[in-house]
């Protein structure tokens, strides 16, 4: 599984990280999310689907 | 009949046609308060997006979906409040519009990009996660001490002692404004949303309030000539597209701050402890499993008391989304409120489960006017949870005392919330002492600079 955060849709409100804060960092500016490594280990891939399904502008992007 | 007539009559038609389904909430009223989960429910199935005629007509969008398909399309919405009639005449994010002397533009909530744009980079610095850390240790000592006024006497009143106090302190901390100021804005800005202007309260309100614009201005023109660090610093200093905003906009943005993180970090605040209170068990757990459950109880909490219930709009051009036609002129309330608590996504949607997983709530807003100080209320609200959980862990809140707000149609916020504990120790200094002390930690070490300068964490100890 790969994670990716689509910077266009992300505003920032930081609950990928909250829900899986392993696979996700946010910028030290404005808070805005990025996935440092996109290449999810199987054991974080539940926690993916759940920042995924957390994201209220629905940025995440899970491939 | 001349054409200019019979145009109108056939956009009066036009109108009529396209504005439906049509429903009368009256968001001001007792019934939007009382009645809120039924007509939710009825309007999630029945008029996700309606014409709700009340205060001049606006379309009224309470699902989901179509809240989150609306909301992101700044492209077709603006938020400009137009005072001067220069631009559009568009009336801003409230609905019903202002009128007499409250009638200002609330600073960058109420532009457009790109000019909200600029303002948004120029302070996120000073509000993101990063910038938010380093202040950790003052929320906790303004904590202790609002708690340590109180707990020797076994009485707090939640909202008078606490959740109006630290919100207005740490704000005044992140502005660089003097903290020991804190009682100049917070009764005004409180009274300035739960009064109305026919309340013989009225008066009493508007005096508070020339006093804190006074002191405002002053604070403007104090740090322009001795800059300190802070978001007043910042805007006073700081280029929007391409020009210097003068002193009536800085003031509109200064209010903007100011009374958008006190009002609705207090409301959320006391609904938590009230609704902790009416279930003991649930705040045992919540206090036991704090690790794993403060995270996605502060967001559940969020989502069912949505303390900004929703914001207006205006159609900036005409366009069709799903299947609904929208004429630009035309208003919109986007109820973060209902949409909340939409049974298509959030499983029993009027019950709180501290637990809740992908909680996609709205209670920030969505796209570009996100909340910009949703990290700041996070870190309090969760501050001032854990201490009192850990110091009053046995509270009771008196129904006979706790006042919520007449109407909820804007801030669902309470004005007091009294309550019981078994007395405890004091664990330091008193809350003016400790102000001042916070007031030398942030001079000495700057504290209120951005995140882009500072990174450390503040040290309370030297
Ligand atoms: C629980 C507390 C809070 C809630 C529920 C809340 C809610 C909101 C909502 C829903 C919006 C979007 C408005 C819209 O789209 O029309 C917003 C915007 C804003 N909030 Fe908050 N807020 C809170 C705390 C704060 C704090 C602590 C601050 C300041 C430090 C703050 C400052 C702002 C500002 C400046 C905006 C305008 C952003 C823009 O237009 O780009 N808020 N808030
Ligand atoms: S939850 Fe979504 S909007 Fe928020 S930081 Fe993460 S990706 Fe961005």
């Amino acid at each position: 599984m790969q994670v990716r955060v689509d910077s266009d849709l992300c505003q920032g409100h930081t609950l990928c990280a909250m829900a899986a804060p392993d696979l996700f960092a946010l910028r030290d500016e404005d808070g805005h999310a990025y996935a440092p490594d996109e290449n999810v280990p199987a054991a974080q891939e539940e926690r993916a689907q759940e920042a995924a399904r957390s994201c209220p502008e629905r940025a995440v992007q899970l491939s | 009949m001349d054409t200019e007539e019979s145009r109108t009559e056939e956009n009066r038609a036009g109108d009529a046609e396209r504005r439906k389904p049509a429903i009368s909430l009256d968001r001001l009223s007792s019934r939007y308060r009382l009645e809120f989960e039924e007509l939710s429910t009825e309007f999630h199935g029945k008029c996700p997006v309606a014409w709700n005629d009340t205060h001049g007509g606006y379309w009224f969008t309470s699902g989901h979906k179509e809240l989150f398909d609306l909301a992101r399309r700044a492209d077709v919405l603006s938020n400009d409040f137009d005072v001067e009639g220069v631009r559009r005449g568009y009336q801003g994010i409230s609905i019903p519009s202002p009128t007499g002397e409250r009638r200002f533009r609330g600073g960058f909530l109420e532009m457009d990009p790109p000019e909200q744009r600029y303002y948004r980079q120029a302070l996120n610095p000073y509000l993101s996660p990063a910038a938010v850390q380093g202040w950790k240790p003052v929320i906790e000592e303004i904590t202790r001490a609002c708690l340590d006024e109180k707990i020797e006497s076994g009485r707090i009143d939640f909202v008078d002692d606490l959740a109006n106090i630290v919100p207005a302190v740490l704000t005044l901390a992140l502005l660089g404004m003097p903290l020991k100021d804190w009682d100049v804005y917070c009764e005004p800005i409180h009274a300035m949303v739960y009064t109305p202007m026919d309340s013989p309260l009225y008066e009493r309100v508007r005096e508070l309030q020339m006093t804190m614009g006074v002191h405002m201005m002053e604070t403007i023109n104090g740090i322009r000539n001795n800059p300190r660090p802070g978001l007043i610093d910042e805007l006073v200093t700081c280029e929007i597209n391409g020009y210097r905003p003068d002193d009536m906009e800085i003031f509109g943005v200064l209010l903007l701050l100011i009374g958008g993180g006190f009002d609705t970090t207090t409301a959320l605040t006391a609904h938590s402890l009230e609704w902790l209170s009416e279930h003991p068990d649930q705040r045992e757990r919540l206090s036991r499993e704090r690790e794993t459950l403060l995270d996605s109880a502060t967001e559940e909490f969020l989502r069912f008391y949505t303390p900004a219930q929703g914001d207006g709009r205006t159609i900036s051009q005409d366009c069709v989304i799903n299947g609904t036609e929208f004429k630009e002129g035309d208003r919109l309330w986007l109820s973060w409120a209902m949409a909340n608590r939409d049974e298509k996504v959030f499983e029993d949607p009027h019950t709180i489960h501290l637990d809740r997983k992908g909680n996609r709530h709205n209670s920030f807003g969505l796209g570009i006017h996100r909340c910009i100080g949703s990290n700041v209320a996070r870190a309090t609200f969760k501050i001032m949870l854990t201490q009192v959980l850990d110091r009053m862990p046995d509270f009771v809140c008196d129904p006979a005392g706790a006042v919520h707000y007449d109407t909820t149609g804007v801030i669902n916020g309470m004005k007091h919330l009294p309550a019981t504990f078994t007395p405890g120790k004091r664990l330091g200094a008193g809350l003016d002492e400790t102000i001042a002390k916070m007031q030398r930690v942030c001079d000495e070490q700057r504290l209120a600079e951005p995140v882009t300068v500072r990174k450390a964490r503040a040290k309370l100890d030297d």
